[in-house]
């Protein structure tokens, strides 16, 4: 033993050593170091889980979305169609107005129409009727004595070629 | 072209020109190498210091302070330090040391958990405490200048390991020899007055710093602490009961007791012989490292000793690596309870 040079104070010194190291060394090392590794653990996995979450809930806010855009392109399409048929209605009204509106004028201006012809033809009938004297006093030289009933002849003559024709 | 038909061969002090003018860089590098291998042989080494065990740094001041116990002292600190530094500011986004020793450590605690499940954090702090004080203590004895810094001491009654260290032998034929536990260089025309030249009044040269690893004392410190902590875990797994596969009487019949009480008896020898085994094996591989180291810087001192200085990197990780992991098995076989392969 002692050719090798082992002798025993120096062996209990080095044993002594070592277990003061080892002591030390957790104490400043390992403990430290270990915790750490473990709240980092710890704490990837929470944001792991954290990250699942977030990427659950961003599908379920899609999923949301899709229905939302959904709803409201039928909504959209509800007022188009809506807007559509109101329009048709208000077009179809404004038409028969006019139409109505037309159909009135037409038969007012008809009637107008009418009532200046009858005036005109009267007017005519008139005139005819007094040239129809003249020519007769000028083609019997004479006047008629009885002017009125002259022309009550002549216009029961007119009538009567109104009536017959 | 025509040319490369017509040109003369061109003799090899023409190629080595032409070399040497295209390879400028290369052509210096070896040129220098071959200058150190010009110089190694003409300039005299001496010897190899070689001491199987540490030695006082004074002669005649404490014995106790032997350079493997500042070698100690010198891997405690480093360790320490480091660890210190390390930890001082723990940061939840690691860096620069405390980023390395989270790796190491995180590396090394799945590994003794692969082997010792869930005892590993029992068992973690011892074997990587042996980890790192033999690797650091391994590490620090390839130092340049660790065993050849030192002081020569002049024989007096204090000194009991000598050695010769005259400069002026005969290199070539030196041999080593063990003379009284030490290990010293003699020649071999010589080799009977070696004991005799060990005893004059030579100065006898010793180091600062000795590898720990390289002394007995430690290595057998290291492996008695393990053997007894194999118990203690042993003991507290199992209690009373851990004893048990020492001293067995069981069996069939008087022949198959005789049989188990032997492999009891077995166990209890190889108790002793792992003690023995973890102590020869670590200081065994760092102190021949040591050696080797030497004696190739004293045959070549420039270029021949780098592979070994690789290898001797190599090996001091192996050798901490080899320790740890079977403190490792040992702890956790202790901790397997031997009834449960019987019944």
């Amino acid at each position: 033993m002692d050719e090798l040079g082992i002798s025993g104070g120096h062996l209990i010194s080095q044993i002594i050593n070592f277990v003061l190291l080892m002591v030390i060394l957790r104490l400043v090392l390992y403990e430290p170091v270990l915790k750490m590794l473990d709240q980092r653990k710890e704490r990837i996995a929470q944001s792991m889980k954290d990250a699942e979450r977030a990427s659950a809930a961003a599908q379920e806010a899609e999923q949301e979305k899709a229905k939302i855009l959904e709803g409201a392109r039928r909504e959209a399409q509800e007022i188009r169609a809506q807007a559509t048929r109101d329009a048709e209605k208000a077009a179809q009204e404004v038409r028969s107005r006019a139409e109505a509106d037309a159909q009135e004028i037409r038969i007012k201006a008809q009637s107008d129409a009418e009532k200046q012809a009858g005036i005109a033809l009267a007017d005519a009938n008139k005139q005819i009727a007094d040239l129809a004297i003249l020519a007769t006093e000028k083609v019997l030289g004479r006047e008629l004595s009885n002017k009125s009933e002259q022309e009550r002849f002549v216009a029961e003559f007119l009538a009567q070629q109104n009536g017959g024709a | 072209m025509e040319s490369g038909q017509t040109e003369p061969k061109k003799g090899f002090f023409q190629r080595m020109q032409d070399w040497v003018r295209t390879h400028p860089r290369m052509a210096a590098i070896y040129g220098i190498l071959f200058l150190l291998l010009i110089v190694s042989f003409l300039v005299p080494v001496d010897p190899p210091h070689v001491a199987i065990s540490g030695e006082p740094i004074f002669s005649n001041g404490p014995q106790w302070l032997t350079n493997s116990v500042l070698g100690t002292i010198f891997v405690d600190i480093v360790l320490i330090g480091l660890a210190f530094l390390g930890t001082r500011k723990m940061t939840f986004v690691p860096g620069g040391l405390q980023n390395f020793f989270e790796m190491v450590l995180e590396y090394m605690y799945s590994l003794s958990e692969s082997v010792a499940g869930k005892n590993a954090r029992k068992f973690f702090p011892y074997v990587m405490t042996i980890f790192f004080f033999i690797i650091i203590a391994n590490w620090s004895g390839l130092i340049p200048g660790v065993g050849s810094i030192g002081i020569n001491q002049y024989h007096d009654e204090h000194a009991t390991q000598e050695m010769d260290t005259s400069a002026n032998a005969d290199l070539g034929s030196a041999q080593l020899a063990m003379v009284g536990g030490d290990l010293i260089l003699v020649q071999p025309r010589s080799a009977d007055a070696a004991p005799a030249a060990a005893e004059e009044n030579a100065p006898h040269f010793v180091p600062f710093y000795r590898a720990p690893s390289a002394d007995l004392n430690v290595t057998f410190a290291l492996a008695l602490v393990t053997m007894i902590m194999v118990q203690v875990f042993g003991v507290q797994a199992l209690g009373v009961r851990y004893f048990k596969k020492f001293f067995v009487w069981r069996g069939d019949g008087i022949g198959m007791k005789l049989i188990n009480g032997f492999v009891g008896l077995l166990e209890l020898i190889s108790e002793f012989s792992r003690l023995v085994a973890f102590g020869f094996r670590l200081f065994g591989n760092i102190f021949a490292g040591e050696i080797v180291l030497a004696t190739m810087a004293f045959l070549i001192a420039f270029l021949l000793p780098i592979p070994f200085y690789i290898l001797e990197v190599f090996v001091g990780f192996i050798q901490a690596l080899v320790f740890m992991m079977l403190a490792l098995v040992f702890f956790s076989m202790a901790t397997i309870s031997h009834e449960a392969e019987h019944h």
